[in-house]
């Protein structure tokens, strides 16, 4: 079981391997603890031979998107005559996700490492660390880790001793969920309001000042480091055997009514419901599990038995109906009611919107509003099929995926839990936490 | 060149076309909110989504690039169920009860008629907000229907680059904001009206200052523009302010202009179809009641039988005299104590309640001006005219007579007038307000390049130029639109490059601010010519192929070291050298000057000092390197083109050449003997000292103040034998005429206006004078008649073919192809001929096409600071305000956003003297002194002062120094030595307001 508890026997560490150690913060910690033998390594070697291995570990982007991190690193074509840039995304704030806190609060350095090598293969000098403006812990650490790295010239105008340039900058995000979204935080980096703008063209031919650009998330680039100390071979081995293609180990945050909360380092394709009832400990005394969303807020949610038939990587995940996403595992259980969880959701989402997009400002707040009145007892019969008309207009319609985030859960709780916000219209009965039923 | 199909009809369109751009361009109706044409493309209303064949969603057409082989559906089922799903969504949060049954309102209520969505909402969410300008007197917001399209951001933002509107907030409270606290004028809102202009639901609407009959029948005051109803009809016009030539769509209903709309942004037009505030708001000064309705003839004047006589002892009051009237003088008005300054721009809320009265009452002639004329027919008022010229001429000479004509009139206008006292006459006194602007330049321009405009077009400086060089030209406020492109250029990434006494708004935007001291230009530009020569920088090959007398400029710049310069000047050695280089490393740099350069008594030599640099750096005569001297008022160009000048009939011929004279005589059926050979007095020398002009006929113009030392003029003009004044307004002139000619505005006749880069435009009459005043043309064409200069013209279009006859370079020029279009840049040497967007690319006007460089020393101004008067004075434009104010001051928002005379002092300078905002000072200089509120601002350099020319209760010209440029006799408005000290406080009563000013309301 990952921090704050001890690992259990079934998880792999690799990125988690230090958490709960404080000396691993330090410069001298990390490097005692085998820290910047890959950035000097990846510095004596080809740019696209650091991709090629990348390539070959299979390595996925931790984000939620799941993109081969390789292949987005060899879009960047080299000697464009343009100035590239990596943004390394540490604006985590899917609800119910908190693996990449975990990761700059422990072991800072491994992602400083993971940007230096990241930005060196993409013929980047500058990379810029966004980190969401509530975590204050985690950006003091980063401060502190890079000023150590600079102070030691790991990073800067002469990056280990080579001449290259790697300047790695932390920038401070100001509160907005929506800043998590690629172009958004490039326009926040650039200093615009963060609105997400219009793909294409995508950041990879102009991204942040108009530039080519890579992004990537804290745990993809945290994982880089240890592929090329290990070998792609030795990562792409961390998967399940009928499926190469989601591989390597993945932070599992995992929160709600659940016995054991907390993150947890699983190799890719394990299975979901062993993981919530044996390693996680699974429901609280007297409970049962009920529901699990398990990628973070914007995926599906989905019922005990699709989850119990779930294996914990991109495919299994979908196999069932839902999405790996960031692996932000919320659990809950027969205690709670369902339409007011997906009535909370759908409120973030209405607060967070940029409000560029019709079809989100209007409908995510619209939304919140119909589910909140059925919560309080005043819903009508229509309600549940405006929600679905509204959640039409709301998918795939809109330049980022916010509006459809806000639409996933309300969706996806109605095919499975429909009866139980029939039972809020019909009784009009407000549910009352804790209601235990067994 | 991508072809695709668009609803199965095939289109090509060029390389990075959007979907949208192919639909549009085979007329396609795709629906569109936040996109507009040339505003930066957002995609974010969602309601142009179109089915594109194998893509599994719907993709935006205004963000889309057009792809070779793409298959678009614009209406397919999918599309429309997005779109009804939009607009469902935005009317949860509109007034659906306001829209009309059947029928719609604007652009968004069309959509939701065309999609058939129903008009009804749960109303579970709240009408929508923002900041609502509640009290503004001129644009207003009904938030409630804002659909959050940001059009209006993004063209306040990226049209007119000011700023103001943002979207504030997030999720459903997002919302349109004013600036960081709702107050436009923190924000600098210049009030242009682009927010208007691109709302699609009204939502940001302005004010129509006017009682207006409603759709009802009833009259509503100040009625919201899109509750307006249809008006009778849209006429195009020219807007009758600056020398931009910003055409607008005057709407017309029941017989009064009501609203000024813009054209379609897509329109061939100078101003793609921007405006400032001036040309928006400030037209309502045409129904304004001041207007003169009927021709005036001073008491005293009687006929006999044919013939008029004064009698004195009829004049209705003996205190009057021969010429006078129950009026203070301008001077005698200046010393008055004044209405304090309503606002202070950056610190009061400037939309306060509306305590701003009628302005139809508060600046409007006192009823009593009228007093020392009758009312009279146009037959006596003709006759009379024509009697006293004709008499005048015989009795002295034709040199006893002058003509002012007028830049706010039109070209047929104007040629007809000077037809009518060369032909007719027989004098070359012919001229008008050019001489008080641009006549310096003139003078230099035709001395170096034979040349009196301008070389190349806006446009051209907005997207070419990679230097942009402005010297001597607030044009973000003068000329605002023009002002928009430099910064549009300027955000482009042209190296923008100031030199101004003052940190005007571009100056802050500007690479580089040159702060001289007022008039010391000519060590500046020396400076940099030396910087250029030393480093090498010159354009060698353009030197030695396309100019004379380099040597002698080289000579002559030596000892201006930027040492030297900044010792004159002011300006640091090393931004003249910075300013220098960037310059002439271009490659392609622009130069626009305007009255900061010319206005001096060594104005035509600051000007010959800037064309050196020009030349010097062959910084002309290719697309992208223009030179451009700003014209200041709408024709200022044109009624010079023809022949409104002393010393050139039209296109600039020559007065002193017989041949050239033969071909006019000869046009004009007259003998050639009748025009003299030599050219005839300037402004500035029929007004001055021992002028030998004893009558005067002056058309829409007002030179008892645009002239410097006013209360000189206003003796000159109260001396004069007769004096006929045609114009708008009992002006401060028109008082002491004895005809006063009541003619049309600008909204009341055909005619052509040219622009500042040489556009010849058509306006079109809109309305009928009021009362029995008449079109210019017609009085002018009368009054030739009874001169007995025959004039058998009936229409401008008509008097537009005598021009191209006898102007070259307008030969192909007609009504006819100008109706309808952008307008034509002359030379238009033929009627297939394009126009001229670019002049000199392969020579000079010149014998042998070269241009000639004219070294120049630098001159001190003739009037400087000393002990006695330590300030240096400098005169000039205000945004909202417009010449001698006859027109801006009658205009309901202009007067609302600027009513009372302002003096710039920096603060510095005003806690040394002791005074505070708003606090009255006394500023005198060695002629006269007025009395003139401060306002603080760091504008104004230390130990310098401004003061606008607008204002007859504080009259800036009271104090400017009448001293004149040796070769274009423009005068020193731009320097003069004054004092300035702090008022004693008067406590105002009711009367004490100047008497023409009458207070009401505030």
């Amino acid at each position: 079981m990952g921090y704050p508890y001890k690992p259990h026997a079934s998880e792999t560490l690799v990125l988690s391997t230090h958490f709960g150690d404080p000396e691993a913060r330090t410069l001298k910690g990390w490097k005692d603890r085998g820290g910047y033998r890959a950035l000097e390594t990846a510095l004596g070697m080809d740019p696209a031979a650091i991709i090629g291995v990348i390539k070959e570990s299979g390595l996925r982007g931790r984000g939620g998107a799941g993109f081969p991190t390789g292949l987005k690193w060899s879009f960047m074509k080299p000697d464009d005559g343009k100035p590239h840039y990596l943004c390394c995304n540490a604006d985590e704030s899917e609800p119910g996700t908190f693996k990449d806190r975990e990761i700059m609060r422990w072991t800072p350095h491994a992602l400083i490492e993971g940007c230096a090598i990241g930005a060196y293969a993409i013929g980047a000098e500058t990379c810029y660390i966004y980190i969401r403006g509530e975590f204050t812990e985690p950006l003091q650490r980063m401060e502190d880790a890079l000023a150590e790295a600079r102070a030691a010239g790991i990073v800067g105008r002469n990056a280990m001793g080579t001449g290259k340039t790697i300047n790695v900058w932390v920038h401070k995000g100001a509160g907005a969920y929506i800043c998590g979204e690629e172009t958004a935080l490039m326009n926040s980096i650039e200093g615009k309001r963060g609105n997400p703008r219009i793909k294409p063209p995508f950041p990879a031919v102009a991204g942040v000042f108009g530039m080519p650009t890579t992004i990537n998330n804290v745990e993809t680039l945290t994982a880089v480091p240890h592929i090329l100390n290990q070998g792609g071979a030795w990562y792409k081995n961390f998967a399940r055997s009928d499926n190469p293609k989601s591989t390597g180990t993945k932070l599992w945050s995992v929160c709600g009514n659940i016995a054991r909360p907390g993150n947890y380092e699983m190799v890719m394709g394990f299975p979901f419901g062993e993981f919530l009832r044996d390693i996680c400990g699974g429901a609280l005394p007297g409970r049962e599990l009920r529901a699990i969303i398990p990628g973070g807020s914007s995926v599906p949610i989905i019922n005990m038995e699709e989850a119990d038939r779930a294996l914990m990587d991109y495919e299994g995940m979908a196999a069932v109906g839902t999405m790996l996403g960031s692996a932000g595992c919320i659990v809950i259980d027969n205690a709670q009611s369902i339409p007011r969880q997906v009535a909370r959701l759908a409120r973030f989402y209405a607060h967070e919107s940029c409000a560029q997009c019709t079809q989100c400002r209007e409908g995510t707040a619209w939304t919140t509003k119909i589910l909140e009145r059925i919560v309080a007892g005043n819903g009508t019969a229509e309600d549940l099929d405006t929600l679905l008309d509204v959640a039409d207009d709301m998918t795939g319609k809109t330049i980022c995926v916010l509006s459809d985030s806000c639409a996933v859960p309300v969706v996806s709780a109605l095919q499975r839990f429909r009866g139980d916000f029939e039972a809020l219209i019909t009784k009009k009965t407000v549910h009352t936490v804790p209601v235990v039923v067994s | 060149m991508p072809k695709l199909f668009v609803d199965e009809r095939e289109v090509t369109v060029p390389d990075g076309a959007t979907i949208l751009d192919a639909a549009r361009s085979i007329d396609v109706p795709v629906p569109t909110l936040c996109w507009y044409p040339k505003l930066p493309v957002v995609g974010n209303c969602r309601i142009c989504l179109v089915s594109v064949e194998g893509n599994p969603k719907l993709v935006p057409a205004c963000a889309t690039q057009a792809a070779d082989g793409m298959k678009v559906t614009t209406e397919s089922a999918a599309a429309v169920r997005s779109r009804q799903g939009v607009l469902s969504l935005l009317l949860e949060r509109y007034p659906v009860e306001q829209i009309p049954e059947g029928s719609s309102r604007n652009e968004f209520e069309e959509y939701v008629r065309r999609y058939n969505v129903p008009t009804t909402r749960s109303r579970e969410l709240p009408l929508r907000t923002g900041d609502e300008r509640r009290e503004d007197p001129i644009i207003q917001h009904d938030m409630s229907t804002c659909i959050l399209c940001t059009r209006c951001v993004r063209a306040c933002a990226d049209i007119q680059v000011v700023g103001v509107l943002d979207v504030a907030h997030r999720g459903e409270f997002a919302q349109i904001v004013v600036g960081a606290d709702g107050n436009p004028e923190h924000a600098s809102c210049t009030w242009c009206g682009e927010c208007v202009r691109v709302c699609p639901t009204g939502a940001i609407h302005d004010i129509i200052p006017m009682a207006v009959r409603a759709a009802s029948g009833e009259m509503v005051e100040r009625m919201r523009s899109r509750d307006m109803p249809s008006p009778d009809r849209t006429v195009r016009a020219v807007c009758p302010y600056c020398g931009v030539g910003c055409q607008i769509d005057l709407q017309v209903r029941d017989e009064k202009v009501i609203h000024v709309k813009s054209p379609w942004i897509e329109e061939e037009t100078p101003n793609e179809g921007s405006t400032c505030v001036k040309g928006r708001f400030g037209t309502d000064f045409i129904q304004h009641r001041d207007r003169l309705k009927t021709p005036m003839i001073r008491r005293g004047w009687i006929r006999q039988g044919d013939t008029w006589s004064y009698d004195a002892s009829r004049n209705g009051d003996e205190r009057w005299g021969r010429r006078g009237g129950p009026w203070d003088l301008v001077a005698e008005e200046g010393v008055t104590a004044k209405r304090r300054p309503r606002t202070n721009p950056l610190r009061t809320n400037p939309t306060g309640p509306s305590t701003l009265g009628d302005p139809q009452d508060r600046v409007a002639i006192p009823d009593d001006w009228y007093e020392p004329f009758r009312e009279a027919t146009w037959e006596e008022a003709m006759s009379l005219t024509a009697q006293e010229l004709t008499r005048i001429r015989d009795t002295y000479s034709p040199e006893a007579l002058a003509v002012f004509q007028s830049a706010k009139c039109t070209n047929e206008e104007n040629y007809l007038l000077q037809r009518l006292f060369r032909g007719g006459i027989g004098t070359n006194n012919v001229d008008h307000c050019t001489r008080l602007c641009h006549s310096s330049s003139v003078a230099a321009m035709q001395r170096a390049m034979n040349t009196s405009a301008a070389s190349g077009s806006m446009r051209e400086v907005e997207h070419e130029s990679d230097v942009i060089f402005i010297l001597g030209a607030n044009t973000t406020e003068s000329h605002p639109v023009f002002g928009a492109a430099i910064k549009r250029a300027v955000r482009r990434g042209a190296t923008l490059i100031v030199c101004d006494p003052r940190r005007i708004e571009l100056a802050a935007r500007a690479r580089i601010h040159l702060q001289a001291m007022p008039g010391t230009d000519v060590a500046v530009m020396n400076g940099m010519v030396h910087h250029i020569l030393a480093m090498g920088l010159e354009a060698k090959e353009f030197i030695a192929e396309r100019t004379h007398d380099f040597d002698r400029l080289r000579d002559a710049v030596q000892p201006y070291t930027p040492e030297r310069a900044e010792q004159i000047s002011g300006v640091p050695a090393s931004l003249i050298r910075q300013a220098a280089e960037a310059y002439a490393r271009g490659p392609r740099s622009s130069t626009l000057w305007a009255m900061g350069l010319s206005q001096h008594s060594t104005g035509t030599d600051i000007v010959a000092s800037l064309l050196n640099l020009i030349l010097v750096t062959g910084s002309i005569g290719r697309w992208g390197a223009a030179m451009i001297p700003i014209r200041g008022q709408n024709n200022v160009q044109g009624a010079s083109d023809v022949g409104a000048i002393p010393m050139f009939y039209t296109d600039y011929q020559t007065v002193t050449s017989p041949e050239i004279r033969h071909k006019f005589t000869s046009t004009w059926g007259v003998p050639d003997e009748r025009v003299p050979l030599t050219p005839g007095l300037k402004v500035t020398q029929i007004v001055g000292a021992g002028s030998p002009v004893r009558g005067m006929y002056i058309m829409g113009e007002n030179p008892i103040l645009s002239d410097p030392d006013v209360s000189h003029a206003e003796q000159w003009f109260r001396s004069l034998e007769f004096l006929a004044v045609h114009d708008l307004f009992l002006t401060e002139t028109a008082r002491y005429a004895d005809v006063v000619l009541p003619g049309a505005s600008f909204a009341e006749k055909d005619g052509t206006f040219v622009n500042t880069e040489r556009r010849i435009q058509l306006t079109r009459k809109a309305i009928d004078p009021p009362g029995q005043a008449r079109q210019d043309l017609d009085i002018v064409i009368e009054l030739s008649n009874r001169i007995g200069l025959p004039t058998p013209f009936e229409n401008a279009a008509q008097v537009m073919e005598e021009i191209a006859k006898v102007t070259p370079s307008w030969r192909g020029v007609s009504h006819a192809r100008l109706d309808g279009t952008g307008g034509l840049q002359y030379p238009v040497d033929s009627p297939t001929h394009m126009g001229t967007a670019f002049l000199f690319d392969k020579g000079f006007p010149t014998e042998d096409g070269k241009a000639r460089f004219v070294a120049v020393e630098f001159l001190p101004a003739a009037e400087l600071p000393d002990d006695e008067f330590p300030f240096l004075l400098n005169t000039g434009r205000q945004m909202y305000h417009w010449h001698t104010g006859t027109m801006t001051r009658r205009s309901f928002a202009l007067d609302a956003r600027e009513s009372t005379p302002t003096v710039e002092l920096n603060p510095a300078d005003a806690l040394t003297l002791g005074v505070h905002e708003g606090e009255d000072v006394v500023v005198a200089s060695r002629r006269a002194e007025v009395r003139i509120a401060v306002r603080l601002s760091k504008r104004v350099a230390r130990r310098q002062v401004f003061i606008p020319m607008h204002y007859r209760e504080a009259a800036a010209n009271l104090l400017t120094n009448p001293v004149l440029d040796p070769y274009a006799h423009i005068p020193e408005f731009k320097v003069c030595a004054v004092s300035v000290k702090r008022a004693e406080p008067v406590q105002l009563d009711a009367g004490a307001q100047g008497r023409s000013v009458a207070v009401q309301g505030d």
